[in-house]
């Protein structure tokens, strides 16, 4: 990233007219279009002016913002959510900074200088966001939200710092990011029923990697790396059983932080389901490969809101009877086995961008399938296939919008239920579709750049 | 190497049974919806007072029946029934779980056991019952379709609209009823389906309709808030096109379960009748044999599985069906007095049985 | 003394260690768990069912429907099931169709400017792409049938927009906030002869075609083959209309006496085109981006080279850049015509009766959720099947052959 080429000689400054008339009116076609162009723009900023500044009916957007934000979430558990924005907070920052590390490692390693990003930088890659965020605290009023997302801003800036960590507890610093997500998770959703299980696999999958299994004799090793996993998860299962505390579960979950969640849930739960199945697409075993493609395409084939429909008013009966499932955990069932067919088309683009002769060379130095899958071709592939699960997760936030079809609130939602009210039932239609509108594009706007910037970086694909 | 492999292995499988023996079953993060619910035979009332809470289906975005506010809170007619279920069978009006549900997914609710009563303003018919495995508990508010036009329009019957565009909601009896009236009548028409109240409102408004059919009690209430906002004053038709009784339903197959939201409604018409409110019923003092029974006196007990003095329980907490009105439908411009939701000795419709 | 060798070199393994045996029994295992988890689920659902009182026939397809489809007079509420299911079909193909070419088009223009020396051009263009790609498609639709429909500028029905071409009195375009009233067709007769002599022509066309490319391949003249398919199908055409005297006309739209309705000409309804013209834009955000990518994606050189051989721009987009542009973007863009189709199935946002608003509609009025459920998605995926198919042979044809 700091090599530099050998440069250009740089292009003559222009003057500002002779800017003007390279840039816009170099010749009669382009001179007519430009023309066009400004009035329209024109014409548009003035109308959008005078509908936000001054004609705008903001007040319903300011007294639900709440309704909006979390939507019927019990009020006076709201104290969860502000622990699991700090919680969120840490484990991003956390995450973000041994992130940098290893890339500090790798640049040491190279023998190349590092150099942290700057803050300045990463507010003006994330301007949108941050716009989007102050527009809420500034309609909030109270002071309330302006404290937990200051407090969620400066953990994760302390986490950050954890880039410069010695590089050994770099396995650490993800065992840290993803138990404070799901910390943050638990502690909203409660920690009774099933929930000790993604903690327990989470610290069975870290206590393999961190035991350091190398030094002990053969019996002995086998022995610890069967038993520390399955200790781990004892360990787990026992602490939860005593500490069982309810909580919020996702069924009460509307507004924005269902859309969030529901997207966060289905692509944590659809990645190794769509992994397993581009293995099983790519296996030389043709019943599996034939059973693998036939789910692909017919997934791809349909609509998410037939698959939605499908949950709604098939899963219920297609289980034994007696099983109750709600109508959100419905809605993550389908949208997994979506999710999980056009993750299985990332995974497997990935895995054929890797040369053969990565998998030629682990055969040759006598390594089995699975250690060659786990060692070489997996990490390979799963690192260029990135940017285009952020891209899935994009395309997951935005198709959120349809969990509206089959009666779950979230953040479209909740324009409903605000024109419902007695105040804004002739009123404001207008001004809540913008608001709903512009939520979207903030936050998806700054995830579609950062995984630009990602697919950059990684020097994944021109396409 | 490979027995010690296998020796292993086998203590972590016994581990592993050891540990899911315990399991909570259900579902992981719910908060607790357990099994058992419509699905089987029976055994509602024993599921819904284990649990604690009511999981009630309600509408939110109706106005006066079951709308959400600023802080999340439901309220609304629909909603007052719940509570009253829950007051009855657990003793605490606040035990409910609101479920909020749309057309299509009322009755899959109600069927998968997701909800254990359904009071989403949802018309009793026979289709309904019969195919929709449902059964209609007492009627709590009886409506009639109707048309509402712009009163400037000056449209005043049916056959005014030939080939009009009629704003309906989809899903919902409104659209077999128009089909049904119209064709017969020979008027053709054309039925723009929405999905939801506040794209249909924002299309009458604009024009794109000349007619809003919907039950008469929400059409009342549209042109309340539009005239209210200072819109174009708006005019219900006479004519009425159909039937709309609105009324709770259970699942089919627990009769013990049907009894109690049964009579926990009409014991709400019952006290109006006997002129107990919430104020007053805690310190009755009449000498009334019926209303003794009513309220539990000397410990009276019809069976139904409740407490004794449910009826004061429920009406401390709710009020009667006429404070119950007064609060949510009131307030919409559609009077109780002299309607067909008035007391059957004042005219209407509202006939609780005996105690 | 040869010693014979036993089988020993030969020997199998067990048959629980042996690979080929494995395989194959790993195989049937893999198939047969899957089919028996399948009919697990399947028997379960029927179980339910029945015991829910729930029919689980498809014979509800042959039952009256009991509701009418919007803006589609002939419709009867009497008819059977399966005829509204290809109301719909016929519906969800129409949005289809139109959205596709609104998206190509628009997103082709949209991609070029965002590579063009106009700065403002370039600019507008990349916020127009940035701006569709990050909102869902569905709030999409709703702000494009609020804003230019519902909200927008144009009169009511009975009030509509009459545009007269100058000095006749025929309306030329009827615009109002529900319906759109454009010319139509309208058949005086002899429709089918004129149709067999159009496809007479059009096969006489694509023979001229062959006929001149390979005239060019062996003599090397110009082959002009478009001017000479294209000129041989409007000879077709139009002696064909005058052999018949006119088999067909135009009808100029026009409004009922109680101007309710669009009596002639072609009537587009404002969902038709909320959806349309919401996913058009929506998905030509996507091409766009596509189309810049694979523009891009062309070695710079070939831009310097067609400059060395003075092409103009446009020379130089249609016979260097963009052919071979095409062939990286084709498959992207058959996936996003894929999801445009999908994404016709939110059309009861905007009340068009497409294939899912209908199915939506049945089911809550009372018909079984399973079945309907299982023919809207057969449909979908018939639909997505055929533009893949298709799609895929042009790719083929387009692909370079490698050595």
């Amino acid at each position: 990233m700091t090599a530099t080429a050998e440069r250009a000689p740089a292009p003559p400054k222009l003057s500002p007219l002779g800017w003007l008339r390279k840039r816009l009116f170099q010749n009669v076609g382009s001179a007519v279009l430009s023309v066009t162009l400004i009035v329209i723009l024109l014409y548009v900023v003035y109308r959008s002016l005078v509908f936000v500044v001054i004609n705008g009916q903001w007040e319903a957007i300011s007294r639900n913002l709440t309704l909006f934000m979390v939507g019927t979430f019990p009020r006076d558990q709201v104290w969860r959510l502000a622990a699991q924005a700090l919680m969120l907070g840490l484990a991003f920052g956390i995450g973000v900074g041994t992130a940098s590390g290893t890339a500090r490692d790798k640049a040491k390693q190279a023998g190349l200088a590092y150099e942290p990003p700057l803050l300045a930088g990463t507010l003006k890659r994330f301007w949108s966001l941050i716009a989007f965020v102050l527009v809420l605290l500034t309609l909030a009023g109270t002071a309330g939200p302006w404290l937990v997302v200051g407090g969620a801003v400066l953990v994760g800036y302390i986490g950050w710092h954890s880039w410069r960590l010695p590089p050994s507890m770099r396995t650490l610093g993800w065992l840290l990011t993803a138990l404070l997500f799901l910390a943050g998770f638990q502690v909203v959703s409660g920690t009774e029923g099933l929930a000790w299980l993604p903690v327990a696999l989470v610290l069975a999958a870290a206590s393999r990697l961190l035991v350091p299994v190398e030094r002990l004799e053969t019996p002995l090793r086998q022995l610890v790396s069967l038993g520390a996993p399955l200790v781990a998860a004892g360990v787990v299962y026992g602490i939860y059983q005593v500490i069982a505390a309810p909580g919020v579960g996702w069924d009460d979950w509307s507004g924005m932080i269902l859309t969030l969640w529901w997207s966060a849930i289905v692509i944590v739960l659809a990645f190794p389901t769509g992994l397993m199945l581009a293995l099983a697409r790519r296996s030389t075993l043709p019943a599996l490969r034939y059973l693998a493609t036939t789910y692909i395409e017919l997934i791809r084939g349909v609509p998410l809101i037939t698959l939605l429909f499908m949950g709604q008013f098939m899963l219920g009966f297609m289980l034994p009877a007696g099983t109750v499932f709600s109508s959100i955990t419905r809605s993550i069932a389908a949208g997994t086995l979506f999710t999980a067919a056009y993750v299985a088309e990332i995974v497997r683009g990935g895995l054929q961008s890797l040369p053969p002769g990565q998998m030629e060379a682990g055969q040759a130095l006598g390594m089995g399938i699975p250690a060659i899958m786990r060692r070489i071709v997996l990490p390979q592939a799963l690192r260029a296939v990135i940017p285009a699960m952020v891209g899935q997760f994009i395309s997951l936030f935005k198709d959120s919008s349809l969990l509206f079809i089959i009666g779950a609130t979230e953040f479209l939602g909740v324009r409903d239920l605000v024109h419902a009210q007695a105040d804004f039932r002739v009123s404001a239609h207008a001004e809540t579709l913008v608001f709903v509108a512009v939520g979207y594009w903030a936050i998806a706007f700054s995830m579609s750049r950062e995984s630009q910037r990602l697919e950059r970086r990684l020097g994944v694909g021109e396409t | 190497m490979n027995r010690s492999k296998l020796l292993v292995a086998l203590a972590a499988l016994t581990l592993v049974f050891a540990a899911c023996t315990d399991d909570g079953g259900g579902d992981t993060t719910t908060t607790g919806v357990d099994g058992g619910g419509g699905a089987e035979e029976g055994g509602t009332l024993a599921a819904v007072q284990d649990r604690g809470e009511l999981n009630c289906g309600v509408n939110d975005v109706l106005p006066g029946f079951g709308i959400v506010d600023e802080e999340g809170n439901y309220s609304g007619f629909d909603v007052d029934l719940c509570r009253a279920i829950a007051a009855a069978v657990l003793g605490d009006a606040d035990a409910v779980n609101y479920v909020p549900v749309n057309v299509e997914t009322r009755f899959t609710a109600l069927q998968s056991g997701e909800i254990d009563v359904l009071s989403r303003n949802t018309t009793a018919t026979a289709t309904r019952d019969g195919q929709e495995g449902l059964t209609f508990v007492f009627t709590t508010f009886y409506d009639g379709q109707g048309i509402m036009v712009p009163a400037s329009s000056g449209f005043t019957v049916f056959e005014d609209l030939q080939d009009a565009n009629f704003c309906v909601l989809t899903g919902t009896t409104t659209e077999l009823n128009l089909n049904a009236v119209f064709s017969d009548r020979g008027i053709s028409f054309n039925p723009v389906g929405f999905e939801d109240s506040a794209e249909l409102q924002q299309a009458y408004e604009a024009g794109q309709c000349e007619a809003w059919t919907s039950d008469r009690s929400q059409l009342a209430s549209f042109k309340f808030s539009i005239e209210e906002a200072g819109g174009e004053a708006q005019f219900i038709m006479e004519e009425i096109m159909s039937k709309e009784p609105l009324g709770p339903a259970v699942l089919d197959g627990d009769s013990e379960w049907l009894q109690v939201v049964n009579w926990t409604i009409q014991n709400l018409v019952l006290a109006w009748e006997f002129g107990l409110t919430s104020e007053n019923i805690g310190s009755y003092s009449g000498e009334e044999s019926r209303v003794l029974n009513f309220i539990g006196d000397g410990g009276y007990d019809p069976g139904l599985g409740l407490a004794t003095d449910v009826n004061v329980t429920v009406i401390e907490a709710v009020g009667n069906y006429q404070e119950i009105y007064e609060r949510h439908i009131e307030p919409l411009g559609i009077p109780l007095a002299g309607s067909l939701n008035d007391l059957w000795t004042n005219g209407g419709l509202m006939y609780a049985q005996p105690y | 003394m040869v010693t014979t060798t036993t089988s020993k070199t030969h020997s199998r393994p067990p048959f629980w260690r042996d690979l080929r045996v494995l395989r194959v029994v790993g195989q049937f295992v893999a198939i047969i768990l899957v089919g028996l988890v399948l009919w697990w689920l399947f028997t379960n659902l029927v179980d339910n069912l029945n015991r829910a009182g729930i029919r689980t026939d498809f014979g509800f397809l042959t039952q009256p429907t009991q509701f009418t489809v919007p803006y589609f007079n002939t419709f009867n509420a009497r008819n059977p099931v399966w005829q509204m299911v290809l109301v719909g079909v016929k519906n969800t193909f129409l949005a289809g169709s139109v959205g596709i070419i609104i998206a190509s088009v628009l997103g082709l223009v949209v991609g070029i400017l965002r590579l063009s020396n106009n700065w403002l051009a370039a600019r507008l263009a990349t916020v127009f792409v940035e701006f569709f790609r990050n909102i869902p498609p569905l709030v999409v639709i709703v702000f494009f049938g609020s804003a230019v429909f519902t909200f927008g500028p144009l009169p009511i029905l009975s009030e509509a927009l009459e545009l007269r071409l100058p000095g006749s009195s025929d309306t030329f375009l009827l615009l109002s906030n529900d319906r759109w009233g454009i010319p139509g067709f309208t058949s005086r007769g002899n429709v089918p002869a004129y149709l067999g002599i159009l496809v007479v022509g059009l096969v006489i066309s694509v023979l001229l075609w062959i006929w001149r490319t390979r005239v060019n391949l062996s003599t090397g003249e110009p082959h002009h083959r478009v001017l000479w398919s294209l000129g041989a199908l409007l000879a077709f055409a139009g002696l064909g209309y005058l052999v018949l005297g006119g088999p067909f006309g135009v009808e100029w739209p026009s409004l009922s006496e109680n101007r309710r309705l669009i009596v002639s000409g072609f009537a587009m309804n404002w969902g038709f085109m909320a959806l349309t013209g919401a996913l058009g834009l929506y998905t030509a955000s996507h091409i766009a981006e596509i189309v810049r990518g694979s523009i891009q994606a062309v070695p710079k050189g070939q831009t310097e080279a067609s400059s060395a051989l003075a092409l103009s721009a446009f020379q130089r987009y249609r016979f260097v850049v963009l052919p071979q542009a095409l062939r990286i973007a084709v498959p992207p863009v058959i996936n996003q015509y894929l999801n445009l189709v999908k994404n016709t199935s939110l059309g009861l946002a905007v009340a068009y009766a497409e294939l899912t608003a209908l199915t939506q509609t049945s089911i809550a009025n009372g018909r079984p959720a399973v079945q309907s459920i299982v023919v809207m998605m057969a449909i979908y995926l018939a639909f997505s099947l055929t533009i893949s198919l298709a799609l895929n042979v042009v790719n083929r044809r387009l692909q370079l052959v490698t050595r």
